[in-house]
């Protein structure tokens, strides 16, 4: 690191738990994020912004104009541009020292397990249960942490999850019913709404989580699955235990 | 005996009027199964997939099995998968 660089993470730095080896960390971690929609945006821009120094973003979609009530990567002059590189260019003008991958796709089948493969951390930031099943799986594959969060209404989910920790579930042992279940639920923010800031809540969450893997500091949602009701503004923690019969991790 | 009963979200609108802050005290038949008191509320077992006894999450295949005993709180929330 030099001068800017510690005057740009001083706050960091400052922090007893992440000071300069964990600064360093950062620095050298590899963070894949798929989807940079409303979870997405705030997790780019945040982790950009904590110098992780690569990113890979993943995303098939372009910038609409209804993206943009809670999508905060993107802006208006972004519309019709891919999400990838909309959001490649916000994170840049923020920290232009980080490496940042673009992937202008839909992962899936061995390029997502590429993808997977070549990052420490992964952060689920989509928006449908099916590609949410393939990400888990991928993970439990190579072996990899999963930050993944939800968000629909006025209610946010999220969870951190790592087959290689002992006892540790994965996203199917909790939500896996739903994959071949009798009744499907559309759960995407375009067929049921969202409130802006529930996204950037819960995003902020997973970066912090990211964050907090890299450097080795604090308790993530292993096990446990946090739970927001907005509406209400009251949070539950429910612990997840692993799922003997699951059909992805047992 | 008696149960919490706590419904998040979409779900709240099962509860009953005397509730605060999402949850309420009620009094329920000896030996019922997670999924009697879902249904003797008249709760979609679909909508409520994320289902918390005491704080663990008890999957689909055990919610006929698992039996509530007095003071239990049983917490129901939908899933989330929007992003």
């Amino acid at each position: 690191m030099d001068d800017n660089d510690l005057s740009r993470y001083g706050r960091h730095i400052m922090l007893p738990e992440i000071d300069f080896e964990g600064q360093q960390k950062l620095l050298a971690a590899k963070v894949l994020i798929i989807g940079v929609g409303g979870l997405g945006s705030p997790v780019a821009l945040y982790l950009a912004a904590s110098g992780i120094g690569e990113i890979s973003i993943a995303d098939h979609d372009k910038v609409e104009l209804n993206n943009l009530q809670r999508q905060i990567a993107h802006d208006e002059k972004s519309l019709g541009q891919s999400k990838v590189n909309s959001c490649a260019h916000r994170m840049k003008a923020i920290n232009s020292k980080i490496n940042i991958i673009t992937l202008e796709e839909k992962l899936t089948g061995r390029q997502l397990l590429s993808s997977v493969d070549s990052a420490d951390i992964i952060v689920d930031c989509t928006d449908n249960l099916t590609t949410r099943f393939e990400i888990n799986r991928a993970c439990v594959e190579k072996n990899k942490w999963l930050v993944s969060a939800a968000a629909i209404r006025w209610e946010g989910q999220m969870s951190v999850y790592h087959c290689g920790a002992k006892d540790s579930p994965c996203y199917h042992c909790c939500y896996g019913m739903r994959e071949n279940g009798s009744q499907e639920f559309d759960q995407s923010c375009s067929a049921n709404g969202i409130l802006s800031p529930v996204v950037g809540v819960m995003g902020s969450m997973q970066a912090i989580e990211v964050i907090k893997l890299i450097v080795k500091q604090g308790d993530v949602l292993l096990g446990r699955v946090l739970l927001f009701d907005a509406l209400s503004m009251q949070w539950e923690s429910m612990q997840l235990p692993k799922n003997p019969n699951c059909s992805v991790c047992a | 005996m008696n149960i919490t009963l706590k419904c998040f979200a979409g779900l709240k609108r099962h509860l009953p009027a005397n509730a605060k802050a999402n949850q309420v005290i009620v009094e329920i038949d000896d030996d019922m199964s997670v999924y009697q008191v879902i249904d003797f509320f008249k709760i979609d077992r679909e909508e409520a997939y994320l289902v918390i006894l005491n704080g663990v999450f008890v999957c689909p295949p055990e919610r006929d099995s698992t039996i509530l005993k007095d003071n239990d709180t049983l917490a129901l929330w939908p899933e989330v998968a929007g992003g």
